[in-house]
């Protein structure tokens, strides 16, 4: 269990998440945002819980989803910028920052290929194993995600290796506009889909102490050599799949998962352990604010990136923009 | 000097590499204790351990995927597709992934991968097991595709391949494992991107790719005895391409032949000819020459597969067609 002190960061990257997509809506919705903002309202505690649980030196790669993970280990400058694509961006604008990726803050680079990461991840976890380093990779995904092959080639050589990967499954019930029970063959948990050896937990994915736990004790077992863990956390999104799709899900069906709210259930368990008062609660909410709006303020006057930041293609060779090589 | 085989060449590169950096590490299906269909890795997992030399699945998407991953953090993996048709089921790593994370990366990250793979027809495998895949990938920005004549050439390329940051696809003609040819003794490498004049001439450049090198040098020996004498040139890099040496080539010579395995329309041969269409048309004297294959999957009975391959006699057509103008 969390100690006070970190119960209360918990919370602020709840915040943080939570406050940083409603900022990004106003905005979108006000005066658009060059990246389309795929937001994850409603599953923050997935992303926030994982990557708390995780240490700094280990990989995660997150799903279009995962917003926690760019929150939590990049500045939010960095993040905003990154989806204007500006010249102080992190990629200096070459990608936006939903699929960056970088070695300082061990997060690993990903596509926008549902669920192309998944081998890429046991690939971090094989090179802790070469190197005989003692870290772990997280890789989140939704359930869309494990419909692909990527999901039964990974687990199993994961598996059969004994990598230390932490499979992490957002199920957030709806593949893009679709119910994942209409395209997935199993009747419950879809993490029933690996008929693999490996330990599977089917966990609440709004109770950001319960992702905590389980991350943890994933985390520590493939530390030790147990190998990976498959974890299934049951999550909804509030808003679509991504800001330009029309919703066509029940608004009954949203505002049923809106009651079991991950920020609320975790804002409602410090303040019953006295853990923390509503007035540090809005203090940090408006300090949150105006951090993110300053963001948003520096990044529209952030001037656009020069053309030459276009020729990182190759890392060992110079080769000019018909593809010849430059002696 | 000794005289190896191709095979050799390559089994011997890859030991010195595994000897000389510990984050190097080879992997694939059957590459282990059998020693990789083609026996290129025979004796390496007795050599240097299964920690360093393993088999995997069957599955070139773990493969792929595995090695992106590993080579985004820290480690340099050598993997073999047993034959490039199976390209195809890692494209999405290769294309979406290995060529992009350099450019996708906030810092100087790149993807130190090397896929060994075989290609090419002339064993009647059919049209799954014999292609030559490098027009697949030849406009993919971020990818590095090698693919040698010589055993020497094999195995000084592979070893910069394996040192090399970005991710480089090394393409092994199976037709060519047992041809011999002198390698040097001492430790030697040859840099990635720079062409090689395998044979001098004056009237016709022939620049001819990977298995069609000992084609197109063949039917250069025929050529001199007609009275027309053919600069040879290889690539060994394809992409990307060493233009430089081609269209020097191309300025003395005043004409071009471009001669691969893979179908003439939509080859790499035709950026070849457009190169020197661009920056070298007023040097030329003839028509620009492409020997290929037809626009056909690569057939089976062994008199269609036969026609199908660009061999000396379709070098000597063009090249004579070209010059007689």
């Amino acid at each position: 269990m969390p100690d006070d002190s970190e119960r209360t960061e918990i919370h602020e990257y709840l915040l943080l998440n939570r406050v940083f997509e409603e900022t990004v809506l106003e905005v979108y919705e006000d005066e658009g945002i060059p990246e389309l903002p795929h937001l994850s309202m409603g599953q923050e505690a997935v992303g926030v819980g994982a990557t708390y649980a995780l240490e700094d030196d280990d990989w995660l790669a997150p799903s279009l989803r995962t917003r926690a993970v760019m929150l939590m280990r990049l500045s939010i400058r960095d993040v905003v910028t990154g989806m204007y694509g500006t010249a102080s961006s992190p990629t200096e604008g070459r990608v936006t920052e939903h699929h960056l990726g970088t070695s300082e803050n061990h997060i690993l680079g990903t596509t926008g290929l549902v669920g192309s990461h998944l081998n890429v991840a046991a690939g971090a976890a094989l090179s802790a194993r070469q190197l005989d380093e003692d870290r772990v990779t997280a890789v989140f995904f939704g359930d869309g995600g494990a419909t692909r092959g990527e999901f039964h080639t990974a687990i199993n050589y994961a598996a059969v290796e004994d990598l230390p990967v932490v499979f992490i499954i957002e199920n957030n019930q709806w593949i893009e506009e679709t119910p994942a029970s209409e395209v997935i063959a199993v009747e419950e948990d879809i993490s029933e889909m690996a008929g693999h050896d490996l330990p599977k937990e089917v966990i609440d994915g709004q109770d950001v102490d319960e992702v905590i736990e389980t991350v943890s004790a994933a985390a520590d077992r493939a530390r030790r050599g147990g190998g990976p863990t498959l974890i299934e956390a049951k999550t909804y999104r509030y808003r679509p799949h991504a800001e330009v799709i029309p919703e066509r899900r029940d608004e009954a069906e949203i505002e049923e998962w809106k009651e079991r709210d991950p920020v609320e259930v975790h804002r409602e368990r410090l303040l019953d352990a006295g853990v923390a008062d509503e007035e540090w609660i809005e203090e940090t909410r408006a300090e949150l604010i105006e951090e993110i709006e300053a963001a948003f303020e520096f990044a529209k006057d952030d001037p656009m990136p020069e053309a030459d930041v276009m020729d990182k293609v190759y890392k060992d060779m110079d080769v000019d923009e018909d593809g010849g090589v430059v002696r | 000097m000794t005289e190896q085989t191709v095979r050799e060449s390559i089994n011997e590169a890859l030991a010195e590499e595994l000897e000389r950096d510990e984050r190097v590490f080879l992997y694939g299906e059957d590459v282990g204790d059998y020693g990789g269909l083609y026996q290129v890795t025979a004796g390496l997992q007795e050599r240097f351990g299964e920690d360093r030399v393993f088999d995997t699945p069957l599955s070139e998407t773990t493969l792929g995927g595995t090695a992106v991953g590993a080579a985004l953090t820290g480690t340099r993996p050598i993997m073999e597709i047993m034959f490039g048709d199976f390209l195809s089921v890692i494209a999405d790593h290769l294309i979406n992934y290995a060529a992009k994370m350099h450019f996708n990366y906030t810092d100087d990250t790149s993807v130190p991968m090397v896929v060994r793979t075989t290609y090419g027809g002339g064993d009647q495998f059919g049209l799954h097991h014999s292609q030559d895949p490098i027009p697949w990938f030849q406009n993919v920005p971020g990818l590095k595709m090698v693919a040698p004549s010589t055993p020497s050439d094999y195995k000084g390329l592979l070893k910069s391949a394996v040192r090399d940051d970005d991710p480089v696809i090394f393409f092994e003609n199976k037709q060519r494992y047992e041809v011999t040819g002198d390698v040097p003794d001492e430790e030697y490498t040859v840099p990635l991107g720079e062409a090689d004049v395998k044979r001098s001439g004056e009237d016709m450049t022939v620049v001819a790719v990977g298995g069609m090198v000992d084609v197109a040098l063949e039917a250069a020996e025929s050529l001199a005895d007609r009275g027309y004498d053919c600069e040879v040139i290889d690539p060994r890099t394809v992409v990307p391409l060493d233009k430089e040496t081609i269209l020097d080539s191309v300025k003395k010579t005043h004409a071009l032949t471009v001669v691969h395995e893979s179908a003439t329309f939509g080859g790499i041969g035709g950026e070849i000819a457009a190169t020197a269409a661009d920056e070298a048309l007023f040097y030329l004297d003839a028509p620009v020459k492409r020997v290929g294959a037809p626009f056909t999957p690569v057939p089976f009975a062994e008199n269609l597969e036969q026609e199908y391959l660009p061999d000396e006699e379709d070098v000597e057509t063009a090249v004579v067609e070209a010059l007689e103008v």
